[in-house]
């Protein structure tokens, strides 16, 4: 990852976008690639759970999820609106151009899993930065045990990347399960907290050689460290992936500092264990 | 390193030597404490400053400017180019203090150590050359509020300059050079090697000057270990944020800081400049994320920051320089009385207290 004396690390690389699939509301994934195939060859070499810097040149930079596995052929981020540069690109049209900059960050240490369980909680858009450590853990099923995705959203209109939950259940080497906060009599599924889906029958969470993925909104992921560590999960085992506006992402402009880390170079994946040693809240 | 001996009559020949191939930047004074660093011209060149104040905007602007130009994005028929923008004029800083020569060797650390060198602070470092002046006059060059014999790193800076020179009295200056650069000035006829009765003088004067800093903060490194081992309570950081007023002053006068912001702007009707501007981790939208949400709430969690992150073992590891240069630039401009030394006593105080409240071994 060293830059020599000629690289320019705040200059981001022209890419176009190919196409937009609507996920959920204000919510889309934005398929693009660089237009120079080296750059995108680069690219590809990036880990699960890195990041990208996302440019829309007269609005600003901003840092977004790599939802792809590097084992997959497309490139794409899924963003939700929230802000000026995410409004931006939500209006981009295909073909139009915008500029990437990355991968940075630490990513997830996939090899440093294997041979152990792995359990995925996500909540709401939570799914966008670990979906591309379950694909890439699919992708390499024969190196882990048990795998298994939890995934709470807010009502069955907010279930994202359903191609994939479609696959996950039927069971394509994965356990899923999954939960809505609020549906109507139609919704034939379990409803209730993502961390009540643990207590449901016939649910059994290995706990011993096994590694827990919880990525979501502050108050589920709050609740869901408390459920795993009853059920005996130690801080270590937990892992998570961090959100700062990391306006360089190279650990210069200071933004996402929390505590002793810079989420952008340290980060954004740490093990809870390491979350709490930060010295600042989350 | 060889000392070489300067006529007081001859310290400006030096500036004159460096204008012929370098922008030369020197202090002056303003009005009053007003004093400023500005680029050396024919006009001015007679009123440059050896001893005066040391000017409250750093120098660090020399090596990462205000607002920098990152790149120009141009929009042709339907293309985009990107065109990074690069000015790094050869310059050479006169009359630097030794604490913002700390302040730009910690600064050279931080952007260009580690994984990842930011290529527009390298161009500017690589063009900088640095004429250090120690601090010898104690009513002019030394403020109520200078610590840096409690930073270690003045009043006569060990490193990292290009030429020291040092007032000896009476009309002679000891001239030191820190690089080969600087050692090529002394092929100037105006410098004559120094005996060793000046290296004596030099050491009673600096001897001398270190009995005039009023600002006791010899307790910065044992705050530097109460805060890296997290033993500084809620309570004395509430009691530190509390009496910041989100200014932003002190990150701005700081030689140490490095924090900034970047932002796009519209320059021409198919143009945009993307900048990269200082920024302070004491104000409110610092880590505020899109959507609003903003991990740090409570104004003692951002005034704390800065602190913590001066002080933190933990970082002064990963540059192998503390981020405070004992400069009391903080103290001087900040309105809460919350600068560095300030919060050094708060910790001694509190610290002390709770030595007392702690229960006696039997």
């Amino acid at each position: 990852m060293t830059g020599s004396v000629t690289d320019n690390i705040y200059l981001p690389k022209l890419a176009v976008l190919e196409r937009v699939v609507d996920e959920i509301a204000e919510v889309k994934t934005f398929y693009w690639h660089f237009e120079d195939a080296e750059e995108q060859r680069k690219f590809k070499q990036f880990l699960p759970g890195q990041f990208a810097q996302v440019s829309l040149f007269g609005v600003g930079e901003f840092p977004a999820s790599l939802p792809p596995s590097p084992t997959e052929s497309e490139t794409f981020f899924t963003v939700k609106q929230v802000g000026s540069c995410t409004a931006a690109l939500h209006a981009l049209k295909p073909g139009d151009q915008f500029a990437v900059r990355g991968p940075y960050g630490n990513g997830f240490p996939m090899e440093d899993y294997h041979g152990k369980n792995l359990v995925f909680v996500a909540g709401g858009i939570g799914l966008i930065p670990l979906r591309s450590c379950i694909i890439y853990a699919l992708r390499h099923r024969e190196k882990y045990q048990k795998i298994q995705v939890y995934y709470g959203a807010k009502s069955p209109k907010d279930l994202m990347y359903l191609p994939n939950l479609r696959e996950w259940e039927q069971g394509a080497g994965v356990e899923f399960f999954l939960t809505v906060d609020r549906a109507g009599p139609e919704w034939p599924g379990h409803v209730g907290v993502v961390g009540s889906l643990f207590k449901k029958p016939g649910v059994q969470i290995p706990v011993d050689n096994t590694m827990a993925f919880v990525c979501g909104p502050p108050i589920m992921f709050r609740f869901v460290i408390k459920d795993l560590q009853a059920l005996g999960f130690a801080d270590g085992q937990i892992v998570s992936t961090l959100e700062r506006y990391m306006k360089c992402g190279v650990g210069k402009c200071g933004h996402c500092c929390i505590g002793v880390a810079y989420v952008c170079v340290d980060g954004p994946v740490f093990t809870y264990e390491q979350i709490k040693k930060l010295g600042e809240d989350i | 390193m060889k000392a070489r001996i300067v006529a007081r009559a001859d310290v400006l020949k030096i500036v004159d030597r460096l204008r012929q191939d370098h922008e030369v930047v020197a202090p002056f004074c303003g009005r009053g404490r007003d004093t400023f660093f500005d680029t050396v011209t024919d006009e001015n060149r007679d009123r440059i400053q050896i001893h005066l104040p040391n000017p409250y905007y750093p120098p660090k602007r020399y090596v990462i400017p205000h607002i920098e130009h990152l790149f120009e994005v141009r929009k042709t028929h339907s293309d985009l180019e990107i065109q990074p923008t690069y000015a790094a004029p050869k310059r050479a800083l006169f009359g630097i203090r030794s604490c913002d020569v700390a302040g730009i060797w910690h600064l050279d650390r931080f952007y260009l150590g580690r994984d990842f060198r930011d290529i527009y602070y390298e161009k500017r470092r690589q063009n900088l050359f640095l004429v250090n002046v120690v601090c010898t006059d104690p009513a002019r060059d030394i403020d109520d509020m200078c610590f840096c014999v409690c930073a270690d790193t003045g009043p006569a800076a060990r490193d990292h300059f290009d030429l020291q020179l040092m007032d000896l009295g009476e009309g002679e200056f000891m001239a030191v050079a820190g690089t080969p650069a600087g050692e090529a000035m002394f092929m100037e006829p105006i410098v004559r090697k120094a005996t060793s009765a000046h290296v004596e003088k030099r050491r009673a004067i600096l001897t001398e000057v270190r009995k005039h800093f009023k600002t006791t903060t010899s307790w910065f490194p044992a705050t530097v270990r109460y805060v890296s081992q997290g033993n500084i309570l809620d309570k004395t950081w509430e009691e530190i944020g509390n009496r910041c007023l989100e200014c932003g002053g002190c990150t701005y006068v700081c030689p140490a800081c490095t924090c900034f912001t970047v932002t796009d702007r519209r320059v021409g009707p198919n143009e945009i400049e993307r900048v990269r501007i200082w920024d302070a981790c004491a104000l409110d939208g610092f880590t505020r994320m899109a959507g609003g949400h903003n991990p740090r709430k409570a104004v003692h969690d951002r005034r704390n920051r800065r602190f913590f992150r001066k002080l933190a073992h933990y970082f002064i590891q990963r540059e192998l320089s503390v981020a405070c240069m004992g400069c009391g630039r903080c103290a001087a401009v900040c309105h809460g009385d919350v600068g560095m030394p300030s919060v050094v006593e708060m910790i001694r105080r509190a610290t002390a207290e709770t030595d007392k409240l702690a229960p006696q071994n039997p």
